[in-house]
C-alpha cells in the first residue's frame, strides 16, 4: 500500500490545477490520461510530479479522443481513472463521454473552460456549459459540478469520484481558466478523516476466474439493433438519472427569503454575485443570490421555489445564455420577470452586477 | 447425427452460429485468434475489444471479457485498460477503416509508445457494414460505393500498407506481421507470436489479416479467392515484417 | 402453368425495386404458384422488405430476409447477407430477387449460387423518370449501361401521391425509347391500382400495365 498523499488537514496556498491533482490523489485516483491543452496543463504537470511517489500512473495520449476512451478503459479495468481538458478538447471529449454515458462508466473529467471557439483566449469563460451538460449525441446523463474556487475544486474533485462510482454516470468538475490559474488558500484533508468514505472501484472486465467456466463473460456493447431496444435502454437510464437527481443536486443560496430580486449565477461568477448581494443588502436593496452547484442535474425544486417566490430574477453568466437556457426550462410557466446579464468569455465584477441590479429594480 | 463443428475452446457455443455473412473472413480470423488464445492458455487474462463495423458482430463471440467501442477507438480503450491493469492481455480487433482511417492516430501513437497491446486489423479493402465504401486499403481501380468508377490513385492516393507503416515506426521489441485467411495455420502462428510478445512484455504487437468480403465485393467463391490471393496479396505482401531480436524482416518471409 | 420464373429486380437507389419485386411475387402467388421472395438489398437496407416479412408470409410468399432482431448493429446499414439467400436459386418454384442498388448492381447476383448458369433468370432494371439520375432518355441509357447484366426495363415512373396518368405515360415513352437504344424489351409499366385502371391493360407504347399496391411506405424501420 502506497502512502497517502494527504494525511493531515492543513491550510495551503495553491493554484487551481494543482488543487485538482492533489484532490485526485486524496480521492484515491489510480491513473490519469491526458492531452495538453491550456488552461488545464498543470493538472497533468502536478499529477506527473506526484504520481510516482504514490504509485499512481499517467499516460499522455495522442489527443482527447484517446484520453477519453483510455479513461473509459481505465475505469472498465476497475481503476479510478480521470482526465482533464478544456475548449476544443472538450469537444473531442464528447465522443468518449457519450460512450461512457451509454455504458454507464464512472469516468471523471475536469474541464477548465476557455474562451471559445478560439485559440489563445484561455484565461476565462463559461462557454462549455452546454457541451458539458448535454453536449454529446445523447440525453446528457451526466453529473456536472460547477465550482467557485479552490476549496470547492478540492471538495468536488474528491466528490466526483464517489458520485461517478456510486451512480455510474460520467461525472465532470467544471472549472475555468481563471480558477485553474488563480491562487488562493484552501484546506486540504484526507477525506476519510472527515467521515467521507471513498468508494472502492470494481472491474467491469478482467474479473476473477475463467469466463465461460467460473462465470459468464463480461461483455459490453454500445450497439443496438432495434429502435425499441435503444429506447428501452435510454429510458431506463433516464428514469434512474431522474430518480437519483434530487440526491445529487446541490445549490447555494443567500438572502433569497423575501427578496424582490434574486441574482442567479454559477461557478466563479457567483463570487461576484456574493459580493454584489452583500453590497446591495447594505444599501437596503432586497436582493438575494442563488447558485446551482450542480448544472446537471439541476436543483430543480429549489429553482422552482425561487421563481415562484421572487418577483424578479437576474441571470448572470460569462456566456451568451448557456446556463440561462437550462434554468429557463425549469422556470417555464412561472410569472417571474427574468432579466439577463451575459458577457461571453469575459469576467464579471461585483460592480457590474450591482449596476445591472439597480437598473432592473429602478425600471 | 451431424458432427459438431470444431470451435476454439474460447468461443461461446451459445452465440453460434455467428452472424457474419457467408464467405466472410472475420469468422476465420477470429477462429485463428481463438485457437491462439487456447494454445497459450490465457483465456482468463484476456480482454477482447472490437470496433464499429462488422467486427462489432464479435462482441459476444468469445468466452472472453469484451468491450465493443466506438469506431477506431478500440485501440485507446484497450490501451487504457492495459495501462491500468498491465497483467491483462488486451486485444484490439478492428477493420481497416477503424485501424487505418478514423483510428489511425490511435494506432500510430500506440505503436510509437510501444503499448503492450495486440492490435489486429482485418483488411478487406473497404467499409463493409456501411455498405461497401472506399477504404484506405481499396486497390487501384477497385469499384466501391464511393469510387463507383474505380479507385483513382491520382485523386485518392494509393492503398495504405498499414503493417509496413507500423513496422517503420515501432521500436525494438515490437512484432509486426501480415497474414491472410488464405493461410490459416500461418495466420494462427502470427497471432500466437503477437500475443506471446504481449505476454512477455516485449512491446507492441500488430497483425494485419487479409480478409474477404464477398457480399460487398459481389464475388462468387472462385473470384473471392482470386481477389485475396492475387489482387490483395500482390499489393499487401504476406509475411512477418518485424520480429523482436531480428530487426526488419523482408516480407515474403 | 408456365415454367419456373426467376426474376431479379435491380435499379438505382429508391427506384422502386422492392415494390416491384413484392408486387410481382404477389401476382404470381395469386395465380397459385409457389413463390420465394429474396431480400438482397445489402447496401443500405433502411427501406427493405424486412419489416413486411410477416405480412407477406400471410399473403402466401416464402420470404427470405433477415428479421432485424436476428442480427446486431444493423441500424447502421447492415450489409449482412442471409445465408439462405445464397442458396435461393436452388429452391423449388418461382424466385423473385429484390436486389439493392450499388455499383454494378447486377453483380450482387454473383453472391447467389448458380446465378450465372440459371437458364430461367431474367434481370429487370426498374426506372422512375422522376428520380434525378434517370430523368432523361440519355440518363436512363447511361445508368442502365453501368448496371451490368440487364434483360429488360420496367417503367415505374411516379411521384407518390402526386402521380398522374400523364406522368406514367411520359415515363412509358422515355423508358421505351431508352430500351430501344439499349436493345432491350420493356417488360411492363407499373402504376398504383387506381391509375392502372385508368390507363387500361397497356400503356401508350403498348407495354403491359401491372397494377401496384404500395407496401414500402409501411416498411421504414
Amino acid at each position: 500500500m502506497s502512502e497517502k498523499a494527504v494525511t493531515e488537514e492543513k491550510r495551503v496556498f495553491m493554484t487551481g490545477n494543482e488543487v485538482v491533482a492533489w484532490a485526485a490523489l486524496a480521492a484515491g485516483a489510480d491513473i490519469m490520461y491526458g492531452y495538453p491543452i491550456t488552461p488545464q496543463n498543470e493538472v497533468m504537470h502536478y499529477w506527473t510530479r506526484l504520481a510516482p511517489k504514490y504509485d499512481k500512473k499517467f499516460l499522455q495520449t495522442e489527443d482527447e479522443l484517446s484520453a477519453g476512451f483510455a479513461t473509459a478503459g481505465g475505469v472498465m479495468a476497475g481503476r479510478k481513472a480521470f482526465t482533464a481538458t478544456a475548449g476544443s478538447g472538450s469537444v473531442l471529449m464528447q465522443e468518449p463521454m457519450a460512450m461512457a454515458e451509454m455504458m454507464r462508466l464512472p469516468t471523471v473529467a475536469v474541464l477548465q473552460q476557455r474562451g471559445g471557439p478560439s485559440t489563445a483566449t484561455v484565461i476565462y469563460s463559461q462557454q462549455e456549459v452546454t457541451l458539458t451538460t448535454i453536449g454529446g449525441n445523447g440525453e446528457g446523463m451526466r453529473v456536472v459540478y460547477s465550482t467557485a474556487g479552490h476549496q470547492e475544486l478540492y471538495d468536488y474533485t474528491i466528490k466526483a469520484f464517489n458520485t461517478a462510482w456510486k451512480y455510474r454516470f460520467p461525472t465532470f468538475v467544471l472549472g475555468d481558466g481563471y480558477q485553474a490559474k488563480m491562487r488562493e488558500p484552501l484546506t486540504i484533508y484526507d477525506p476519510e478523516t472527515r467521515g467521507i468514505s471513498l468508494l472502492e472501484p470494481e472491474p467491469f472486465v478482467g474479473k476473477e476466474g475463467e469466463p465461460g467456466k467460473d462465470r459468464p463473460p463480461a461483455q459490453y456493447r454500445n450497439t443496438f439493433n432495434l429502435e425499441e431496444e435503444l429506447y428501452e435502454k435510454v429510458m431506463s437510464d433516464i428514469r434512474e438519472f431522474e430518480k437519483v437527481a434530487p440526491e445529487i443536486a446541490e445549490y447555494e443560496s443567500m438572502e433569497t427569503e423575501g427578496a424582490e430580486l434574486v441574482v442567479i449565477a454559477h461557478g466563479i461568477v457567483f463570487r461576484a454575485v456574493r459580493e454584489a448581494v452583500a453590497n446591495l443588502r447594505q444599501q437596503r436593496f432586497r436582493v438575494g443570490g442563488f447558485r446551482p452547484v450542480t448544472l446537471r442535474p439541476l436543483p430543480v425544486t429549489q429553482i422552482k421555489e425561487l421563481v415562484a417566490g421572487a418577483p424578479k430574477i437576474l441571470l448572470v453568466e460569462s456566456s451568451y445564455g448557456q446556463m440561462a437556457r437550462l434554468l429557463k426550462e425549469v422556470a417555464c410557466g412561472s410569472a417571474t420577470e427574468i432579466s439577463t446579464f451575459f458577457k461571453p468569455g469575459v469576467g464579471i465584477t461585483a460592480g457590474e452586477v450591482e449596476a445591472r441590479v439597480k437598473e432592473i429594480i429602478k425600471s | 447425427m451431424q458432427p459438431a463443428p470444431v470451435m476454439p475452446k474460447t468461443w461461446r457455443v451459445d452465440t453460434k452460429p455467428h452472424k457474419f455473412c457467408p464467405g466472410c473472413g472475420h469468422g476465420l480470423i477470429l477462429k485463428c485468434l481463438g485457437e491462439a488464445i487456447d494454445d497459450l492458455e490465457i483465456q482468463s487474462r484476456v480482454v477482447y475489444g472490437c470496433d464499429i463495423g462488422c467486427s462489432l458482430l464479435s462482441w459476444d463471440l468469445f468466452n472472453l471479457d469484451t468491450v465493443q467501442a466506438h469506431h477506431g477507438r478500440t485501440t485507446p480503450v484497450m490501451t487504457g485498460i492495459k495501462r491500468a491493469r498491465p497483467e491483462l492481455i488486451c486485444i484490439a480487433y478492428m477493420g481497416d477503416g477503424g485501424g487505418y482511417s478514423i483510428g489511425v492516430q490511435h494506432l500510430v501513437s500506440s505503436a510509437m509508445r510501444n503499448e503492450k497491446i495486440t492490435v489486429i486489423v482485418a483488411n478487406n479493402t473497404q467499409y463493409a457494414m456501411t455498405g461497401g465504401q472506399m477504404a484506405p486499403t481499396t486497390l487501384p481501380g477497385q469499384k466501391t460505393e464511393t469510387s463507383p468508377f474505380g479507385r483513382d490513385p491520382g485523386t485518392t492516393g494509393m492503398p495504405f500498407r498499414g503493417a509496413e507503416m507500423i513496422s517503420s515506426i515501432v521500436q525494438e521489441g515490437a512484432y509486426v506481421a501480415r497474414g491472410s485467411i488464405a493461410n490459416l495455420r500461418q495466420l494462427t502462428g502470427y497471432l500466437k507470436k503477437a500475443l506471446k510478445n504481449q505476454i512477455e512484455g516485449k512491446g507492441f504487437s500488430f497483425v494485419e489479416a487479409l480478409s474477404s468480403c464477398p457480399t460487398n465485393w459481389r464475388t462468387d467463391a472462385a473470384r473471392t479467392w482470386e481477389f485475396i490471393e492475387k489482387d490483395m496479396a500482390g499489393y499487401f505482401k504476406v509475411g512477418e515484417i518485424k520480429i523482436p531480436g531480428r530487426g526488419e524482416v523482408t516480407a515474403d518471409a | 402453368m408456365t415454367g419456373r420464373i426467376v426474376e431479379a429486380y435491380i435499379g438505382e437507389y429508391a427506384a422502386g425495386k422492392s415494390e416491384s419485386a413484392i408486387n410481382r411475387a404477389l401476382e404470381l402467388a395469386r395465380q397459385g404458384r409457389k413463390v420465394a421472395l429474396v431480400d438482397l438489398d445489402i447496401v443500405e437496407p433502411f427501406y427493405t422488405l424486412r419489416p413486411l416479412q410477416k405480412e407477406l408470409a400471410t399473403l402466401g410468399l416464402d420470404v427470405i430476409a433477415w428479421q432485424t432482431g436476428e442480427t446486431m448493429g444493423l441500424g447502421e446499414a447492415g450489409t449482412l447477407l442471409k445465408p439462405e439467400a445464397r442458396w435461393a436459386l436452388k429452391r423449388e418454384g418461382d424466385i423473385i430477387l429484390d436486389i439493392g442498388y450499388g455499383v454494378d448492381g447486377a453483380r450482387t447476383l454473383n453472391l447467389l449460387e448458380g446465378a450465372v448458369r440459371d437458364p430461367d433468370l431474367k434481370v429487370f432494371a426498374v426506372i422512375n423518370i422522376c428520380r434525378p439520375m434517370t430523368s432523361s432518355v440519355k440518363d436512363i441509357v447511361a445508368e442502365v449501361s453501368l448496371m451490368g447484366r440487364v434483360d429488360g426495363l420496367i417503367n415505374n415512373s411516379h411521384l407518390a401521391g402526386e402521380t398522374t396518368v400523364e406522368l406514367v405515360q411520359k415515363g412509358a415513352r422515355m423508358v421505351a425509347e431508352a430500351a430501344s437504344i439499349l436493345d432491350l424489351p420493356v417488360v411492363a409499366t407499373l402504376a398504383d391500382t387506381e391509375l392502372a385502371e385508368k390507363i387500361g391493360p397497356a400503356d401508350c407504347m403498348g407495354n403491359p400495365v401491372r397494377p401496384l399496391e404500395r407496401f414500402m411506405p409501411r416498411a421504414f424501420w
